[in-house]
Formats: structure tokens, C-alpha cells, sequence
């Protein structure tokens, strides 16, 4: 009895510090990518504010970095917004499952609460609010954490900026700084599940970008190693009947 | 701020922001399943390669292997980061080595 009314106690503490506070832990995991970003936008041409307005508005690390390497390369806008889609639609079912806490959101919870989605805060979200009693205060914890993770993403990002301004320009290795990262975080996400469709992609990128002029190489390769891979996968499921679908990224 | 600028960031924001909301505004709560499913994971991965793989093969426009310092610092950066897996070293290993090579083989 006593154990449930401390802990009953506690869920009642459960509120937007209470989600800030858990937001530090994103906030440790997004420092060195939203200052890295900030160095490399500048590095390729954007100011340190336009770096940072990028992170306020769009807020989505990945595909912020695919943006400032596709301006570079001297895409258009529809290119780049083409491109910000497919790579963020995921965030679509991110939110699906993250819906469920909220049956009785307002309309201004739901624009708030959507704002702050994104890989990190998702599973950060899933895991805490799972511990806490009342959509109020499910609603509060989940803008504490998402205030948490987008102050120190758009604020480091500033700061990146200002760094990247000072340093020297001259250094050729910048050149190679986001191919470095998009290689680093293909060894990371790479898998037994999916390589098959990354290597479809990679030789159907060659040699389209080799056909085709501009960049719609890009998002060509993209839909059709993925749409492969995704029946590749039905068909092995439903041979496989039983087995879960597994999640992967 | 170019114009071209501008528009891209809005885009940008337009897509995602419209990823993030669209269940909240639609749904109760249901999952995507199947082929919609699988594609939407598959998407990153692909993306990765078509990203990269072009630019280490055919950085001005024609395949090149031996005098291709995108290509060596690429493999080079791959191996590193399977050991340490650290995105700053990793970041600082790649700039490094291609800075090298760069000299190294024009």
C-alpha cells in the first residue's frame, strides 16, 4: 500500500521540469551534431543565422545536413524539399505512436507537441511517459523534454556557426567533412537487413548520376533501392508467416 | 539570405513539420504495416548510398579509382569508423586523411 502511494506521489510531481530535466540526456547526445552542423554550414556557405534558422524551422539533423551538401552540390529547392521528405516521413510514424498518450489533446497541444518529434525525443518520449499518470501531465512532461532537446539544438547550433566563422577556410578537408559523416553513419546504421538495398542504391546512383543530368539521380535511386527492398522483404515475410515485424533503421 | 535559400527552409519545414503533425491531426492511434512500412525503413540506408557512393566513384563527372582521393579517404573513413565508432573522430580521421591524400596524388 505504501509503495503505491509514494509512487502515486510521485506521478503527481511528473511535469514540465520534470521532462526538462530528462531532456538532458539528448541535450549530451545533440551538442557535438548540432555544433558540428553549425561549423559545416558556414563552412559551406551559409551565415551563422541562417544556420541557425534552418535549425529552428526544420529542426531534423539528418536531413539538414543532406540540405547544406545538396546546396553545395547546387540542387534546387524542390530537389532538397523532395529529398527532406522522403527522408523525414518517418517521423510520420514516429508520431503515430506517440499519438495514443494524448487521447484528448487540443488542437494548440497537438501543433505544439508535434513540433518537438523527432529520433531522439521519440524514444525518449515512448519510454517516459509510459511512467506517468494523466494526459496533463503526459502532455506537460513531453513539452519539457521537447523544449529541452530543441533549445540546445537551435542554441549550439548559433554557436557552431560562430566557430565555423573564425576558422580558417583554407583547409581542403572540409571538403570531405559530410561525406565523412554520411559514411560514419552508414557503418552505424548499416545491417544484415538491410544492405542488400543500400548496395541496390549505391550502383543505381552511379550509374544514373553517369545518365542523368542534375541531381534527380537522388531521389530516382532512393524510391526504387527502397521500393526493391521493401518487397524483398514481403516476400521473404510471407513466407515467413509468424514472425513479427522487426524494427530497424 | 537568398531567395533560394528561403524557399528551401520552407520547404523543408513544410514536410516535416507536416510528418510530425499529420497523426495528430488524423488519427487516434493506428501503425502502418507492410510494404508502406519496410519502405519508409529502408529509406535512410538508401539515401546513405546515393549520397555518398557517386561522389567517392565519379567526383567530376567520370569513374576514377587510383587517382581518386574521395574514394580512398571514403574506404579509409568506412574502416575507421567500424573500430571507433565516434561520429567527431571519425569527422576529424576523414578531413585528415583526405587533406593527405589530396596532396598525396595530385
Amino acid at each position: 500500500m505504501s509503495k503505491k502511494e509514494s509512487e502515486s506521489n510521485h506521478n503527481i510531481e511528473k511535469g514540465f521540469l520534470y521532462g526538462l530535466s530528462q531532456s538532458l540526456t539528448i541535450a549530451i547526445g545533440y551538442a557535438p551534431v548540432a555544433i558540428t552542423f553549425g561549423i559545416l554550414a558556414t563552412q559551406f556557405g551559409l551565415t551563422f543565422w541562417e544556420a541557425g534558422l534552418m535549425s529552428f524551422f526544420v529542426y531534423a539533423g539528418a536531413s539538414q545536413f543532406i540540405a547544406i551538401e545538396m546546396i553545395h552540390q547546387g540542387a534546387t529547392p524542390l530537389m532538397i524539399g523532395v529529398t527532406t521528405l522522403i527522408v523525414n516521413i518517418r517521423h510520420f510514424l514516429m508520431s503515430l505512436s506517440v499519438v495514443p498518450f494524448f487521447p484528448e489533446r487540443t488542437l494548440l497541444w497537438s501543433l505544439g507537441l508535434a513540433q518537438g518529434l523527432t529520433d531522439e525525443s521519440f524514444v525518449l518520449n515512448t519510454k517516459v511517459l509510459k511512467d506517468v499518470e494523466g494526459e496533463e501531465n503526459r502532455r506537460r512532461v513531453m513539452l519539457g523534454i521537447n523544449s529541452g532537446a530543441f533549445v540546445t539544438w537551435v542554441s549550439l547550433t548559433i554557436l557552431g556557426g560562430l566557430i565555423g566563422k573564425w576558422l580558417p577556410v583554407q583547409f581542403s578537408g572540409f571538403q570531405f567533412a559530410l561525406l565523412a559523416l554520411f559514411i560514419i553513419l552508414t557503418t552505424m546504421s548499416l545491417s544484415r537487413k538491410n544492405y542488400v538495398t543500400y548496395l541496390i542504391a549505391a550502383v543505381l546512383a552511379v550509374v544514373l548520376k553517369l545518365l542523368i543530368p542534375g541531381k534527380i539521380y537522388l531521389i530516382i535511386s532512393v524510391i526504387l533501392a527502397a521500393g526493391i527492398g521493401a518487397w524483398w522483404r514481403g516476400r521473404k515475410g510471407s513466407h515467413r508467416v509468424g514472425l513479427n515485424s522487426q524494427k530497424s533503421s | 539570405m537568398s531567395f533560394q535559400l528561403l524557399g528551401t527552409i520552407l520547404l523543408m519545414t513544410i514536410v516535416t513539420y507536416g510528418s510530425r503533425v499529420l497523426p495528430f491531426l488524423l488519427f487516434k492511434g493506428e501503425n502502418v504495416k507492410g510494404f508502406a512500412r519496410d519502405f519508409i525503413e529502408l529509406v535512410p540506408i538508401a539515401l546513405l548510398a546515393a549520397l555518398v557512393v557517386p561522389e567517392l566513384v565519379t567526383p567530376s563527372g567520370t569513374i576514377v579509382i587510383m587517382k581518386n582521393p574521395f574514394l580512398w579517404a571514403g574506404i579509409l573513413t568506412f574502416l575507421f569508423s567500424r573500430f571507433v565508432p565516434n561520429l567527431f573522430l571519425g569527422i576529424l580521421f576523414g578531413m585528415t586523411v583526405f587533406w593527405g591524400l589530396d596532396k598525396l596524388l595530385l
